[in-house]
């Protein structure tokens, strides 16, 4: 949070510590939902601007700053993913580059637990209960669209995303609380 | 609870995994702005959204992404409270009484948890729950500041994940071990392990005494094969836990 605050004083510095610092999520997660790595450099870059210029405000209500973060890059990746949807299929054909699959070396203890924790919190999810995640998480689906698309009810789906989502808070609820120090 | 009330539960959580119409969502926001428990529920529901992509193998950008970024940023300046996203409760955070309310929960939480693996006959169900976490400790790098480490104890209290992060790669005759101090007893094991080659380190554990019964809970280096007290410097360290 105090990297924020320097922020909007137009602290640069600022500016470049956050990124130094999620910029490998936030490109992670753009890229898995576009596929295509220019675009998911287009969402980073927008996402990183939008918190710079004030388009977006952090409340730490709902949790910590790069959850917030990841929040603001999937939106952005998913409109980019609904504007150009054809051009991003198609490019998802071609073989990935411009991008470097490494290891996180800033990784802490907490991105370890919490990469593992969550990896395991969605492997106690049924495989339908997954796929709605999926499909609305990363697929940029609207409840409505899912049900249509698995050629099911409404409430089911509903139903089944509301379980997923409370098994993986009960699950994950330790290791993600928001704490005062960030 | 009403059944409109019930309708707006049901979609908290597609809400926080932007998988709303544009009017459900409108729906969404109205209610909690007069609806304090699901304003918490969404977001709880939110934080674990925001987590999801944690567990996806991490891609970097290219190193020359940044530079786009520092241009766009000083072609703008910062309008903060130009725009805004959703409007939530107006409700304060961060006293200190809502603090000590979390930890309060957070135990009682675990108490019910406890009660609950202890009521249900053994089978995949328990061992589900026994494996949700149910304790986290917080190691801090005092011998070797830039290592961390997070123990997460399962409710069960006898198994849990070991977290770790900054240590030195060691050679193969030697491991770093983790210990419960006890006051008037002799230190217990936690086991052995290695790091890989950035320092990181996912290690299932056994908890061989009750969080309540250890005064302290450390990191040390010692020989691959174990040792039957710490005899190295203590790498990380904590002394109190939730």
């Amino acid at each position: 949070m105090q990297l924020l605050r320097q922020m909007q004083t137009g602290d640069e510095a600022a500016l470049e510590v956050l990124y130094r610092r999620y910029a490998g999520l936030v490109f992670t997660l753009a890229l898995r939902i576009v596929g295509d790595p220019e675009l998911a450099r287009e969402v980073l870059q927008d996402a990183f601007l939008r918190c710079w210029d004030g388009r977006e405000t952090y409340d730490p209500r709902r949790g910590r700053v790069p959850w917030w973060l990841m929040g603001i890059a999937r939106n952005r990746a998913i409109d980019l993913l609904r504007s150009r949807s054809h051009q991003a299929r198609l490019r998802e054909q071609e073989p990935l580059s411009g991008a470097t699959r490494t290891p996180n070396q800033l990784d802490t203890a907490d991105a370890v637990a919490l990469r593992h924790g969550v990896a395991r919190a969605l492997e106690g999810l049924s495989a339908v209960q997954r796929q709605a995640i999926e499909l609305a998480y990363y697929g940029g689906l609207t409840q409505v669209e899912i049900a249509e698309q698995l050629d099911e009810p409404l409430g089911t789906v509903k139903s089944r995303t509301r379980e997923a989502m409370e098994r993986l808070r009960v699950s994950l609820w330790p290791l993600i609380e928001p704490r005062r120090e960030e | 609870m009403t059944e409109e009330h019930e309708h707006f539960i049901e979609d908290l959580a597609a809400y926080a995994l932007g998988s709303l119409s544009e009017s459900e969502r409108s729906d969404i926001e109205a209610h909690v702005t007069s609806c304090p428990a699901c304003a918490r529920r969404l977001n709880e529901y939110q934080a674990v959204a925001g987590v999801l992509p944690t567990c996806l193998d991490p891609v970097e950008p290219s190193p020359d992404a940044w530079a786009s970024i520092r241009t766009g940023a000083r072609r703008r300046r910062p309008t903060h409270g130009a725009e805004k996203r959703i409007v939530l409760p107006n409700w304060r955070w961060a006293a200190w009484p809502l603090m000590a309310g979390l930890v309060a929960t957070l135990l009682v939480w675990n108490v019910s948890l406890q009660r609950e693996v202890s009521l249900r006959p053994p089978g995949p169900e328990v061992e589900a729950l026994a494996r949700r976490p149910g304790r986290l400790v917080i190691l801090a790098g005092t011998g070797t500041p830039s290592a961390s480490a997070r123990l997460l104890v399962a409710v069960d209290g006898h198994h849990g994940h070991l977290a770790i992060a900054g240590l030195r790669p060691v050679s193969s005759e030697r491991a770093y071990e983790l210990w419960f101090i006890r006051a008037g007893a002799a230190p217990a094991p936690g086991g052995t392990f290695r790091v890989d080659a950035s320092g990181r380190a996912w290690v299932a554990i056994t908890v061989p005494v009750s969080l309540d019964d250890a005064r302290a809970i450390t990191i040390t280096e010692e020989a691959s094969t174990g040792s039957a007290a710490p005899t190295g410097q203590y790498l990380l360290e904590a002394r109190a836990w939730r």
